[in-house]
C-alpha cells in the first residue's frame, strides 16, 4: 500500500489482521441494527486512539462516497430508509476493515511472517505484491504522460489510445517482473530452507494486546447487545 | 588468485545463435576487471552466466567451463551462488523491494542470515560507503540515488566477488568516484571486482585489467591508454551557438518539493531560441524534475515559466498542441515506443510520409523499418524514440540522459545527428546529462544546478569545468 497512510507506529500485524476480521464480521452482522452504526464509530475512535489518525482522515471521503452510492442504490431499489442505513453499515465496516492493512508498511507484514516461519515462497509473494501494486500505479502515470508527449493521448482515437496504453505497459510489465526476480534471487533469496534473519523483529506488546482486546470485547458486546 | 575462470565457453539463447564463441575469461580477487565492448556483443550474458541466472532462470544452451570461488556455477543454484557472488544489474529502480532505504539494504543480509547487529553494521557501512541516508523512502530518490542504493544493498552483504552491470549509467561524476573509490578499498581488500561499463573515461582509471568482448570471443586489453583513446574521446562539436537570440522560456523563482524534501529551491533561468542548453548536476539535485516542470508533465509548487514559443500555448496546459511544439525524449525509451513495427512509429509524429523517409535516414534505421520496437535492444530503442519525437520538429526537444546504454559508435552517431536536426529545424535543445563523451558537443551554454538553484552559468568552458576539474 502507499506509505502515504501508514501509521507511524501500527498494531502487531496478525492483530491488525484479526482485528480487521473481527471488525468486518460484528459490523456485517450487526448492519441492519440502528446500534451497529454506534459501535463502527467507536471502532473508528478506537483506531484514532491507538494513532491510526492519518488513515482515519483519509477514510472519511472515501467511506462517504463509497456508503453514498450504495445507500443511494439502496434506496432507489427498496424506498426503505432501514435497508438503507444497512447498506451504510456494510459500507463503513467494509473500509474500517481495511484501516490495518492501509496503515501498516509492507515491511512490517512480511517481517511478521517471516518470524512466524510461514513459507518463504508466501513471503516474497506478499513483499512483491505489496511493492507491486504502487509500481504498477507509477508506471501507468508514467506511461500517460508518455502517451500525450506522443500525442497518443486521446480517446477520439481509441486504436491508437490502447495501443499507446497498453503495448508499453504489457512490455513493462514483464520487464518489471523478470528483474524483480532476478534481483531477488541474486540478492540471496531462496524458497527452500536455507537460514535468515529478521533485521528489526516485530514485537508484540501491551498496546497490542489492550487494542485487540478492545475490538474483541466491542465486537462480541454488540453481537450479544443486538441478538440476545 | 583466480576469481572467476572461463575455459571455452559457449552460449546461446536460440539453438545456433552463440552470443558467446568460444570464451577464455578470468577476473582475479585483489583486482577490479572491466569487460567493455559494443551493444549487444554479450557483456551481460558473460556476467549472467557468473552469478548464475544464466542457466537457471534463463534458459540457453550452454557449453564450456565456468568456475566461480572454485566451484563450477552448473551444479550450484543462483540462491548459493549469490552467497558468493554480488551482482548489480542493471534498472536499478526496478529492483527496490522495500519503502526505506535502510529496509532495503538489510533485505539481502536477512537473506544471507546475518546477526541483527551484524546487519546494523553493514547497513551503516554500505549507506555511508555509497553516500546514501538510510532514512529515505526509496520512491522518492532519483535515478542516481536508487543505483547507489541497489550497490549499497549489494556490497553490504560482503560477497567477496562483485559484478556491476552499467553501474554508472545514472550516476553523476561525484557519485562516479565515490562508487569506485568504494570498489577500490574493496579490492584492496582482496575482493574481485568485474563490471561492465562503456563510459571507459570514467571506470578505466580505477581497473587493474580490460577485456574487450566482440563478436563472442573476450581477449585481454594490453594498453588500456591506447584502449581508451579509441573508444572514449571526447565528441566534436560541429554546430555553431547562435547570434543574438531571443528569449524562448523564462523560468522566475521555480521551487519544487518532494515528500517535503525540497528539490528546486528557487530556479531563475533564461532559456534562448536556437542553442543547445546542458543542464549540469549531482544525482538527485533536480534537473530531471526541472525539465519535467518546462515540459508540463510536473506542476512547480512556486514560480512561473513564461514561453515565448507561440502565446497561444499558455503558461500551464500540457495540451496535445503543447507537445507538438515541445519534444520531449524520456529517459526510459519504453515507455515512448507503442506502434506494431519502426516505420510506423516514425511516420505517427512526422508530418509526412517523406519526411519519416528522412529521419528513417538520418538515424539509420532502414534495417530496423519492420521490425516491432520493443523487441530492439535498448541503444536501439532509444534511437527510435528520439527518432520518432524528433519527426515532429518540435521547437523544444527535452533530451533527458540520452546517452545511457550507448555504446561510442552508437553515441556518435546519435550526436552527429542531433546536430544534423538541429541544424535543419534550428530548433532550442535542453539535454540533461552525466555523460562527459557527448557534453560539449550537446551544448552552447551549460547551467549547473547546485543546492536548488541555478549555481553557475557558462558555456562549454563550464562542461570542461565541472566533469574534469
Amino acid at each position: 500500500m502507499t506509505d502515504r497512510f501508514h501509521a507511524k507506529n501500527p498494531v502487531y500485524p496478525l492483530f491488525g489482521f484479526f482485528a480487521a476480521i473481527l471488525i468486518f464480521a460484528a459490523g456485517l452482522a450487526t448492519a441492519k441494527h440502528t446500534d451497529g452504526l454506534w459501535y463502527l464509530l467507536a471502532v473508528w475512535l478506537w483506531f484514532l486512539l491507538f494513532g491510526y489518525w492519518r488513515s482515519c482522515l483519509v477514510i472519511i471521503p472515501f467511506a462517504a462516497v463509497f456508503s453514498g452510492i450504495f445507500a443511494g442504490i439502496t434506496y432507489a431499489s427498496s424506498g426503505e430508509l432501514p435497508a438503507t442505513l444497512a447498506a451504510v453499515s456494510r459500507c463503513v465496516a467494509v473500509c474500517l476493515a481495511v484501516l490495518p492493512g492501509l496503515s501498516l508498511p509492507a515491511v512490517k507484514l512480511t517481517r511478521n511472517l517471516s518470524q512466524l516461519h510461514v513459507p518463504r515462497a508466501v513471503t516474497l509473494g506478499m513483499m512483491i505484491v505489496l511493492s507491486f501494486a504502487p509500481l504498477l500505479g507509477r508506471e501507468i502515470k508514467r506511461i500517460r504522460e508518455a502517451m500525450r508527449t506522443r500525442g497518443a493521448g486521446s480517446l477520439l482515437n481509441p486504436k491508437v489510445f490502447y495501443r499507446a496504453l497498453l503495448v508499453p505497459f504489457a512490455a513493462r510489465l514483464v520487464n518489471i517482473s523478470d528483474t524483480l526476480s532476478l534481483s531477488v534471487e541474486t540478492r540471496g533469496f531462496c524458497t527452500g530452507k536455507a537460514a535468515y534473519t529478521v533485521y528489526h523483529p516485530v514485537k508484540l506488546t501491551v498496546r497490542d494486546v489492550l487494542f485487540l482486546l478492545g475490538i474483541t470485547a466491542g465486537s462480541v458486546a454488540i453481537i450479544v447487545w443486538c441478538f440476545i | 588468485m583466480k576469481a572467476v575462470y572461463m575455459e571455452n565457453v559457449r552460449f546461446a539463447y536460440d539453438k545456433d545463435a552463440w552470443v558467446l564463441n568460444g570464451v577464455d575469461f578470468t577476473a582475479e580477487y585483489g583486482k577490479i576487471t572491466l569487460l567493455s565492448g559494443m551493444s549487444g556483443d554479450g557483456k551481460s550474458t558473460l556476467l549472467s552466466i557468473i552469478c548464475g541466472i544464466i542457466p537457471n532462470m534463463t534458459p540457453g544452451t550452454l557449453e564450456g567451463k565456468t568456475y566461480v570461488a572454485g566451484k563450477d556455477v552448473r551444479e550450484m543454484k543462483t540462491s548459493e551462488i549469490s552467497r558468493q557472488v554480488g551482482c548489480v544489474l542493471q534498472n536499478a529502480e526496478l529492483q527496490i523491494v522495500q519503502a526505506i532505504v535502510e529496509d532495503e539494504v538489510a533485505f539481502g543480509c536477512e537473506n544471507l542470515a546475518m546477526p541483527q547487529e551484524m546487519i546494523e553494521k553493514r547497513v551503516k557501512a554500505a549507506c555511508a560507503m555509497m553516500e546514501i541516508d538510510p532514512s529515505l523512502k526509496t520512491r522518492t530518490l532519483s535515478g542516481g540515488q536508487k543505483q547507489r542504493l541497489i550497490t549499497a544493498a549489494t556490497l553490504a552483504m560482503g560477497q567477496k566477488i562483485i559484478i556491476l552491470d552499467e553501474p554508472l549509467a545514472n550516476l553523476d561524476k561525484e557519485g562516479t568516484h565515490t562508487l569506485m573509490t568504494a570498489l577500490r578499498r574493496l579490492t584492496d581488500r582482496g575482493y574481485c571486482v568485474i563490471v561492465t561499463e562503456h563510459r571507459l573515461d570514467m571506470v578505466l582509471p580505477y581497473v587493474d585489467e580490460v577485456w574487450n568482448i566482440s563478436k563472442g570471443k573476450v581477449k585481454k586489453v594490453e594498453d588500456k591508454q591506447a584502449y581508451l583513446i579509441s573508444r572514449a574521446e571526447i565528441i566534436t562539436d560541429s554546430c555553431k551557438p547562435p547570434q543574438n537570440p531571443s528569449e524562448l522560456l523564462r523560468i522566475t523563482g521555480v521551487k519544487k518539493a518532494f515528500a517535503k524534501r525540497e528539490i528546486l529551491k528557487g530556479i531563475d533561468l533564461t532559456v534562448y531560441r536556437g542553442e543547445r542548453l546542458l543542464i549540469l548536476g549531482q544525482n538527485g539535485c533536480g534537473k530531471t524534475t526541472l525539465s519535467r516542470i518546462i515540459a508540463r508533465l510536473e506542476r512547480a509548487d512556486e514560480g512561473k515559466i513564461e514561453q515565448f514559443i507561440d502565446k497561444k500555448l499558455g503558461t500551464r496546459r500540457a495540451s496535445r498542441r503543447w507537445f507538438k511544439e515541445v519534444g520531449v525524449v524520456y529517459q526510459n525509451p519504453n515507455y515512448q515506443l507503442f506502434m506494431p513495427t519502426v516505420r510506423k512509429e516514425i511516420e505517427f509524429g512526422a508530418e509526412s510520409k517523406e519526411y519519416a523517409d528522412e529521419i528513417i535516414d538520418m538515424f539509420d534505421l532502414h534495417s530496423l523499418e519492420t521490425r516491432h520496437p520493443q523487441s530492439l535492444s535498448e541503444g536501439q530503442k532509444r534511437r527510435v524514440s528520439i527518432a520518432a519525437v524528433a519527426a515532429s520538429r518540435p521547437k523544444l526537444l527535452l533530451l533527458d540522459e540520452p546517452t545511457v546504454g550507448q555504446d561510442y559508435a552508437g553515441l556518435q552517431r546519435l550526436v552527429d545527428v542531433l546536430g544534423k536536426i538541429h541544424v535543419r529545424d534550428n530548433n532550442t535543445m535542453i539535454t540533461v546529462t552525466h555523460d562527459l563523451r557527448p557534453a560539449r558537443a550537446l551544448c552552447d551554454r551549460a547551467v549547473l544546478i547546485e543546492g536548488g538553484k541555478v549555481a553557475k552559468e557558462g558555456g562549454k568552458e563550464l562542461v570542461d569545468q565541472y566533469f574534469l576539474s
